[in-house]
């Protein structure tokens, strides 16, 4: 018998799915004979007491979800998502930086720092990626901080904006598609597959509706794993072998024919009835990694 | 070398990345994240980089080398921090934006004030360890610095385990012994020209077996 601890803030019980999900976890670790106990913030310096952590709280180098990852790392126990993916998926610069190393297929990008600022070299950007481009921060997550920009002035905005936290960011090629693909991966192996819809009217998955803090967001058609394409699923093996051997969501454009990497994001969302609707087996294969 | 020069290379040698400010998402943090993306050996690492402005992860890490930490607790919550450690209190924030992100707290509501304020308005969690002696915060430049005997024993140390060639230190000292509480990045107003002699002896001293310097 194992104890897992899952790391969560009081945030991810606010979505009745992702609530279920976690019940889920917490159901299918007691059926295999496992202690699974939810652990807040105050509980941190409980970790020392557990065999494995599973962190469900949103992860950046930033949060307390990587001092709980680092200190689990530290004391030799098992963790997902562990401190080094964090870092890697935590920063689109450092993701990107490594897909071009490792020649993963991956959206046309550009790095930019404070000094490139400027009319000539934003004339470049534009000559090099097309009209419109996007503007990715590099601690981007759940859609927020990308936008979609078509001349210099909104790029300036949005850049200055951007600058005020991080001093570099990414721009890429917009390549409009009707969903993107997800791809869970597990310890180098295809998890679950969904097709992230993208809602109408809109260019990403999670959009902000205009005026309003809310935030409209589209479908999720779940699909089995041996049903997906062959190819996709290559490439997103290829995406994660770059990073670790951790848990990780990978989106994946596929245009003209070709799948390219949007990004790979660890701590993938799992919730009820959307990533598990056709692979219920999810829940039993991630306690039996963080235990074995 | 400018480190914007040396993110758009791909210079293939050992990288000595010179910063006064090493903090996550600086420019500091990418020339050691982009030296390693190229396979160099690189001071500092970029994981040390984000270990060390994250207090809790210092302490655990410095522990574990040897260095002579006191008892913390990583929490957001005030009640929590009295029952498990008592007053006085040393708070710092765990979160790496400040450059003087610690408080003493001798009371209550000291410690309201101080966790409030630390922890962004609640959205982070603080780092609280007790306050045996007096705190000394000092400048370390390649481990080396202005005190002496175990503070500077510390200073070494940290260094050793880190690899940050400059930063801030804080220390608690109580009679003979010291312990280490924080680390920060420096301020470019705190960098005096005695600092930067420091800086460049050891510079020449390295650059001397042929190694790529970033700065």
């Amino acid at each position: 018998m194992a104890r897992i601890a899952c790391f969560v803030e009081k945030y991810n019980f606010s979505d009745q799915r992702e609530a279920i999900a976690l019940q889920n976890f917490q159901r299918t670790a007691q059926r295999m004979g496992h202690e699974f106990d939810f652990l807040f913030r105050e509980g941190i310096p409980e970790i020392p007491r557990y065999d494995a952590v599973f962190i469900r709280a949103t992860t950046d180098p930033l949060f307390t979800s990587y001092v709980v990852s680092k200190t689990a790392w530290e004391l030799g126990r098992k963790v997902i998502d562990d401190p080094e993916s964090i870092q890697i998926c935590g920063n689109k610069i450092h993701l990107y930086d490594l897909f071009k190393k490792h020649d993963v297929p991956h959206i046309p990008t550009v790095f930019l720092n404070k000094e490139d600022l400027h009319h000539k070299r934003l004339l470049e950007v534009f000559e090099t990626l097309g009209k419109p481009i996007v503007v990715k921060a590099p601690y981007t997550s759940f859609s927020k901080y990308v936008e979609k920009v078509a001349c210099e002035t909104s790029f300036r905005d949005v850049a200055k904006r951007y600058f005020r936290k991080s001093d570099m960011l990414a721009v890429q090629t917009f390549m409009p598609t009707a969903f993107d693909w997800r791809v869970g991966v597990l310890n180098r192996k295809t998890l679950y597959v969904c097709k992230y819809m993208i809602p109408k009217g809109r260019w990403k998955h999670g959009a902000k509706r205009r005026g309003k803090p809310t935030f409209v967001w589209g479908r999720t058609v779940a699909l089995k794993t041996e049903n997906a394409p062959s190819k996709l699923k290559e490439v997103a093996l290829k995406a994660c072998d770059v990073i670790g051997h951790g848990l990780y969501g990978v989106d994946i454009k596929e245009f003209n024919g070709n799948y390219v990497v949007v990004e790979v994001n660890d701590n993938p969302s799992i919730y009820a009835g959307y990533e598990d609707s056709r692979n219920k087996d999810l829940y039993g294969k991630i306690i039996e990694y963080l235990v074995d | 070398m400018k480190p914007t020069a040396f993110l758009n290379s791909s210079i293939k040698d050992f990288t000595l990345n010179l910063n006064n400010d090493y903090r996550y998402l600086k420019t500091g943090y990418y020339v050691s994240m982009h030296a390693e993306v190229l396979g160099n050996r690189v001071i500092p690492s970029s994981e040390s980089i984000i270990d060390a402005s994250r207090t809790p992860i210092l302490l655990l890490r410095a522990s574990k080398a040897g260095i002579p930490t006191l008892p913390y607790l990583v929490t957001g919550s005030v009640k929590q921090i009295i029952s498990g450690l008592g007053f006085p209190l040393v708070v710092f924030a765990v979160n790496p934006f400040c450059y003087d992100g610690f408080s003493i707290a001798q009371n209550k509501s000291a410690l309201y004030r101080a966790v409030k304020s630390l922890s962004m308005n609640y959205k982070f969690a603080v780092c609280a360890q007790p306050l045996r002696g007096e705190m000394v915060s000092f400048k370390s430049v390649f481990g080396k610095c202005k005190m002496e005997g175990e503070v500077a024993d510390i200073s070494m140390k940290v260094y050793e385990v880190f690899r940050l060639p400059i930063c801030k230190l804080h220390v608690q000292k109580v009679g003979d012994e010291a312990y280490l509480c924080g680390l920060q990045p420096l301020r470019m107003e705190e960098i005096l020209p005695a600092d930067l002699e420091m800086v460049s002896e050891e510079v020449s001293r390295m650059s001397r077996k042929g190694e790529h310097l970033v700065g």
